[in-house]
């Protein structure tokens, strides 16, 4: 071993000595670190208003400052309005907004204005990209890119959940009697929508609406979130892959439709106007014995948490303990709306931006952020369902998490295309024209006639490149 | 003495330079805006795309086919018929009850202008929960009336979001044309009153062929103003039914707005808003026409 060869050797081992600490850091870590070259600054991360805004006003951000000195004015927006202002922001040029908060099916749209930062050269810089891989596959894999792209990290695990009450369902009398009267087994829980409609009418004549079978959500803007799942459940498809022309008129929608027209007869009077919270007040108050909603319904159902002011909106809990939970009937929930975090093109800050989102959606910071009684963020991540300290937090956590869990793995996207809000804009037009007493099959003509229209409006070609980049994802239809 | 004509310019001129500013400010202000929206109508552009090519009059054209855009004005047209006459009536009579002293009058009057100062976004989602079914004290007074469980659903049955609407409307604004006509009424010559009623006129007729005819110039005006308003109207009927079902109950504001921020179709909406301006500039020139002849 000559001189020259000694000295390489010794200045490499000393390289690698010295990139260690870096090495052995985590991704928060580095985030941290990095981002210290930018104390004194700020950096506006656009929010969704409310509950979910809580957690970079009173958790995140103040931690983040204290961290890296860096300021975070949170910007909440009511979620109607996210998608507009961020882009009339991005067409204004303002830079108003350094990060953000997308729904996962507006990323296509953002992208390909140009209103989304590409984050790989990011993620590579601050060796992000093993953290990625331990999200949890569903989100992971759908909710990340636009073609082959990074523009958001997910960052919310929303899925729907099947509520259950265990003292109903699991009622020995009711359910003899609902044997009897059915000719086989109460299922506990229902596992498709037949079931589900024969314990929801069952419960409430037997009980006489004390409490209900079921209560859903059937304001348009939400039932139209789970007419997509159930169509798709039904073996429905969105359009014809080769002639792009509206499908969603098909026997599926139909009978989608007609199932849910049915149902609420056996519901709570009044329940067309249900959206979150009227659904949410009537299970927590013991009304209904089933529901479908996101997530925090599991947490604020067993009470965790609600003793903080940001709850006095909700109503106690009446049924803390009695509450199970499982996949909806069909067993593939949506993974109704969502949230990544993205950093603005226009962000005059872009680095700090980056850092900031980066830090917030690692394994350290995030398992703290999913933990947040009041911020609405879900498990996301595969240690998220598996985190002892998070099964903890109520007796039945270990089930919530399983049943989160089963969500992220057989859960279906949203509809994501060019404009997609157009498309469920008809599609929740034709719900409110559906709970005012018109025909299903003559609304949902009129939501396909609708639809080519858009389509052609968008441009034939261009939406189904959209459609099949989209359709091409894992979760886009049931497996 | 005359003044010489060099001095007439100079004084002329000061006049003009004194003027300007404020007429470029209004000018700016006024003007600019629906210039640059009648120029944007005539091109290509939404949120989407960079094409700002100019199209010519493809948006007009459009708009003139677009059923949802007859619909929307057909819906406008049936709240202005309905609530302008309800309002005025309404109006009318609360200022002709307040128009002798009562006791506590003052208090009335603030209390029944209290609507008008409030937020008509406000206004509206205020009577959503109203009518709300689960939580809403309307359904609730119905239950105690009929002796059942009353569950009307007012923003979604078809048969009641009319009324939803129409009764929200009126309840925020009879009271702006009951302080105009109030203030119209209050005006009138008591003389002329008390000379018809010597002549043998009774109330009615007093009120049909001298206090009427007397204030009409001020009811034009309030109906006008009212009109106007009612062609806007937006916020009530966001709040209450977001133009549904369907779009059963959207009207042309509603339409405009979903267009631009919605569906992000600016050119689009703005040759929509080009064609409503040049609808009420109409309305507005003719009305003010009679106004001058009722004067």
């Amino acid at each position: 071993m000559n001189c020259r060869t000694i000295l390489a050797t010794a200045v490499s081992a000393t390289a690698i000595l010295a990139s260690l600490p870096a090495l052995a850091q985590s991704a928060a870590e580095r985030a941290v670190e990095a981002a210290k070259q930018y104390a004194g600054t700020e950096i506006t991360i656009v929010w969704e208003a409310g509950l979910q805004a809580l957690d970079p006003l009173n958790f995140s951000g103040p931690k983040w400052k204290e961290l890296t000195g860096i300021d975070v004015k949170v910007i909440e927006v009511p979620t109607a309005e996210m998608f507009t202002k961020i882009l009339q922001e991005h067409r204004a040029g303002t830079g108003a907004y350094d990060a953000l908060n997308v729904i996962p099916s507006w990323m296509a749209d953002l992208a390909r204005a140009g209103a989304l930062e590409p984050l790989d050269p990011y993620v590579d810089k601050y060796g992000y990209r093993d953290e990625l891989q331990t999200i949890a596959p569903v989100y992971r894999d759908n909710q990340m890119l636009v073609g082959d792209t990074i523009y958001g990290f997910p960052d919310d695990g929303d899925v729907f959940v099947f509520y259950y009450r265990t003292d109903v369902l699991g009622d020995p009398e009711i359910q003899a009697a609902f044997k009897e009267a059915k000719g086989y087994d109460l299922p506990v829980p229902p596992t498709d929508w037949q079931q589900f409609y024969d314990v929801s009418c069952f419960i409430t004549e037997h009980t006489g609406g004390k409490p209900y079978g079921a209560g859903l959500f059937r304001d348009p803007p939400y039932a139209q979130q789970m007419f997509q799942e159930r169509f798709r459940v039904a073996g429905g498809k969105f359009f014809d892959p080769e002639t792009m022309q509206a499908t969603v008129n098909s026997e599926a929608g139909v009978g989608v439709f007609q199932s849910m027209l049915e149902e609420n007869k056996c519901m709570p009077p009044g329940v067309e106007t249900w959206g979150f919270v009227e659904n949410l007040a009537a299970f927590l108050q013991g009304d209904t014995a089933m529901t479908i909603s996101w997530p925090p319904y599991g947490r604020w159902a067993a009470g965790y948490g609600l003793d903080q002011e940001a709850f006095s909106w909700v109503p106690k809990s009446q049924i803390a303990g009695k509450v199970g939970y499982a996949l909806t009937p069909g067993g593939h929930p949506q993974l109704a709306s969502g949230f990544s975090l993205a950093v603005s093109s226009d962000s005059n800050n872009k680095e700090a931006a980056y850092l900031f989102i980066q830090w917030l959606n690692s394994e350290e910071v995030s398992i703290d952020r999913v933990q947040l009684p009041y911020a609405l963020r879900d498990p996301f991540r595969d240690s998220h369902f598996t985190s002892e300290e998070y099964k903890s937090r109520w007796p039945e956590a270990p089930q919530y998490l399983e049943a989160l869990q089963a969500g992220a793995v057989s859960g279906i996207l949203d509809l994501s295309l060019l404009q997609t809000d157009r498309y469920e804009e008809a599609l929740r037009q034709g719900i409110s024209r559906l709970w005012a007493g018109e025909d299903p099959q003559a609304i949902l003509d009129d939501v396909a006639a609708q639809w080519d229209a858009i389509t052609e409006r968008v441009g034939v070609d261009a939406q189904r490149e959209a459609y099949l980049d989209w359709s091409s994802k894992p979760n886009a239809y049931p497996n | 003495m005359q003044p010489a004509s060099g001095q007439a310019f100079v004084g002329r001129g000061f006049k003009y330079g004194m003027v300007w500013p404020a007429v470029l400010v209004i000018l700016l202000i006024g003007l600019f805006p629906i210039v640059y929206t009648a120029i944007v109508s005539f091109q290509n552009i939404d949120m989407f795309g960079e094409d700002t090519s100019f199209q010519g009059g493809v948006h007009y054209a459009r708009l003139m086919g677009d059923a949802r855009f007859w619909q929307s004005v057909l819906h406008t047209m049936i709240f202005l018929v309905v609530a302008l006459p309800l309002e005025l009536v309404l109006g009318l009579l609360l200022a002709l009850l307040f128009l002798d002293r009562l006791p506590g009058k003052q208090i009335f009057v603030a209390l029944l202008i209290l609507p008008v100062v409030t937020s008509p976004i406000i206004a509206g989602s205020t009577w959503r929960l109203l009518f709300d079914n689960r939580y809403g004290p309307i359904n609730q007074i119905l239950s105690w009336l009929t002796g059942e469980p009353a569950t009307v659903l007012w923003t979604v049955n078809p048969v009641y979001v009319y009324p939803a609407i129409l009764l929200a409307e009126v309840w925020q604004w009879t009271p702006f044309m009951f302080l105009l006509l109030l203030a119209g009424l209050s005006n009138v010559d008591q003389s002329l009153n008390e000379a018809a009623e010597l002549d043998g006129a009774g109330f009615w007729k007093t009120f049909w062929y001298v206090t009427l005819p007397i204030i009409k110039p001020v009811i034009l005006i309030a109906c006008l103003i009212r009109a106007l308003d009612l062609f806007r109207l937006f916020d009530v009927v966001w709040a209450l039914t977001r133009g549904g079902p369907g779009t059963m109950t959207e009207t042309v504001s509603i339409y405009a707005y979903v267009l631009a921020f919605k569906q992000f179709e600016t050119s689009y909406a703005a040759a929509l808003a080009v064609v409503i301006i040049v609808l009420l500039s109409l309305v507005v020139m003719a009305a003010l026409r009679r106004v001058e002849f009722a004067r």
